[in-house]
């Protein structure tokens, strides 16, 4: 059941450089949301920005053990970005969400490997701590379903790496890699999880070069992976028809819609 | 108690308040999100006569208080429709209007035969406008090829018929008056105004398309404008579109001259609108002195 609410900022912490945290009231939107699934924001009263945007859920936020609210996690790029850092806490914003299909609930599987690029780690905190067995989302209790969860976790530079901590305080081990050497090893997040080698089983999110990297290397190891992608939303719910993807079918290929049969992929269904 | 209905040609609506094609999906999409019994009527995506893959991505970019579209009508084809969507759309407790566009005229003959001996459709809206496709989809740049697509289709189906005609030509008044001579029961006023955007960095247009349409609230006195423009000349009732969000939009329009309209982007970025704007029209109808909506169409004081 998607849900259409107004939601107040509860509050709103610089993570890392152009890195902020923000957390929203919305119990019923968060009891119900699980990871991998994502949220349209929007500022209330405005015509521009228009539209609101995609957000995928960071972490529900627990009180006295109840569900109260939700976190996102976002990077300053433009001009929804920029008004979302201007937000104070009390404020509204327009939420709806759940949506999407959300990460596969795993079982069984030894060591998962989760790869992220640039700001593709925020769908990530949330699904360790569902698969480590740490936290229960949309009404389930919490069971673990893998052994050992790891993060691989790509950055240009040092300054922009946002959550390292959490994922270790969650029960995953973190490999770090930047393009300049600041942080961890120097190089693309995918070199990095070709060093450390084979995993069960992989879950990439971020940028597009850093997908299909993923992709081949799932490939070469003959390893099962699922990727969250991002595209352009206008809507989120399915109707708008612009966040498509291709996606193989018996003859061939044809787009479909991210927002609703994504934003999780089998890599193997993707025609790339 | 303010009286909602209102007549479109052969068509009845319990209120003005219906929701755009390619802005509502199969309506499926917004079920638990929006009270159908609440609205006037809902207008499915355009269906073609075959599958269409649809434009390559980007393709939506928002702009200043509006967006660009180019999806390049993406959809399964009528055969589809007709057994995967219609089952679903006919059980809806509201008016069901489907919107049909051809490659040709042969083609939207033949659409409409094929919907004809279908129950739970209220009327066919022609997307005779759709600025996005290659291969002669824009008809209603011509009075004539609009006029005889609407005869073609009125004999080969029952149903009242709606024309949506694009704002991208010269003058509206000649195409509408012909789709209204040609037996058209209403007009759909406006399809999306064509645009651009462009990656200055890159030199690139953004769409994948290159060129899509504008619509959202920026066009809405694009659109306010051409609705009271054909409203003097022309006789049948006008359905306005093009950027209403609010049901102040929506009194503009029919003060104009509109005696229904369409809600379309704003279904985008709030998805209860519909709901909401069907609800404040009986105040503001009553503010106006009147009891019943149908008085207010096409009340500009001169």
């Amino acid at each position: 059941m998607t849900l259409h609410v107004a939601a107040s900022v509860v509050e709103q912490v610089r993570l890392a450089r152009d890195t902020y945290r923000i957390r929203l009231h919305a119990p019923a939107l968060a009891a119900a949301i699980r990871p991998g699934q994502f949220v349209m924001l929007r500022l209330p009263n405005t015509t521009d920005p228009l539209l609101g945007r995609p957000f995928a859920l960071y972490d529900t936020v627990l009180e006295n053990g109840e569900v109260v609210g939700f976190d996102v996690v976002y990077l300053v790029v433009g001009k929804m970005t920029r008004r979302l850092a201007e937000i104070r806490v009390g404020e509204p914003l327009e939420v709806v969400g759940p949506l999407g299909n959300g990460f596969a609930p795993l079982t069984g599987l030894g060591h998962v490997g989760l790869v992220a690029g640039g700001i593709g780690q925020t769908p990530f905190l949330a699904y360790i701590r569902q698969l480590l067995g740490e936290r229960g989302y949309g009404g389930q209790s919490p069971s673990r379903a893998v052994q050992r969860v790891s993060i691989f976790y790509g950055v240009r530079t040092a300054d922009l790496a946002a959550g390292v901590d959490e994922f270790r305080a969650a029960g995953a081990e973190v490999y770090l890699a930047t393009e300049d050497g600041s942080l961890g090893e120097k190089g693309y997040v995918t070199e990095l999880l070709r060093r450390h080698g084979p995993v069960d089983h992989l879950v990439g999110c971020g940028p597009e070069p850093m997908l299909h990297a993923l992709m081949r290397l799932a490939d070469e190891w003959r390893t099962s992976c699922h990727v969250s992608l991002e595209t352009p939303m206008a809507c989120g719910v399915g109707i708008c028809f612009s966040c498509v993807t291709r996606v193989k079918t018996s003859d061939g290929w044809d787009y479909r819609r991210v927002c609703v049969d994504g934003p999780v992929f089998d890599a193997a269904c993707l025609a790339r | 108690m303010v009286d909602l209905s209102v007549r479109l040609g052969r068509l009845s609506l319990s209120n003005p308040v219906l929701v755009a094609s390619g802005t509502f999906g199969y309506a499926r999409e917004m079920e638990g999100l929006v009270d159908f019994t609440r609205l006037g009527g809902i207008i499915p995506k355009t269906v073609t006569r075959l599958p269409r893959i649809g434009n390559p991505p980007p393709r939506t970019i928002e702009t200043a208080s509006g967006m660009l579209n180019a999806i390049g009508l993406d959809n399964d084809g009528i055969d589809y429709f007709i057994q995967h969507h219609l089952p679903y759309l006919r059980s809806l407790p509201t008016v069901l209007i489907a919107n049909i566009a051809g490659k040709n005229e042969d083609e939207f003959e033949e659409m409409a035969a094929l919907l004809a001996p279908q129950s739970g459709i209220a009327a066919l809206e022609l997307n005779l406008s759709c600025p996005n496709v290659s291969g002669g989809v824009d008809f209603a740049t011509s009075p004539d090829v609009t006029a005889r697509v609407i005869r073609r289709v009125r004999a080969a189906c029952p149903f009242p018929i709606i024309a949506k005609l694009t704002p991208n030509v010269t003058d509206i008044v000649p195409i509408a008056q012909a789709a209204a001579d040609a037996g058209a029961d209403a007009v759909s006023l406006v399809n999306t105004f064509v645009g651009m955007a462009i990656d200055w960095r890159r030199r690139r247009a953004i769409l994948g398309n290159k060129t899509g349409g504008l619509s959202g609230p920026a066009i809405k006195p694009l659109a306010l404008r051409l609705v009271w423009r054909v409203a003097q000349h022309v006789k049948i009732p006008i359905i306005g579109v093009g950027g209403i969000a609010t049901g102040e939009d929506v009194m503009e329009f029919l003060v104009a001259g509109a005696s229904a309209v369409q809600l379309g982007t704003v279904n985008f970025y709030d998805p209860t609108a519909s709901m909401r704007v069907m609800e404040a029209l009986p105040e503001y109808v009553a503010q106006l002195g009147a009891t019943r909506l149908s008085e207010i169409i096409g009340s500009l004081q001169p």
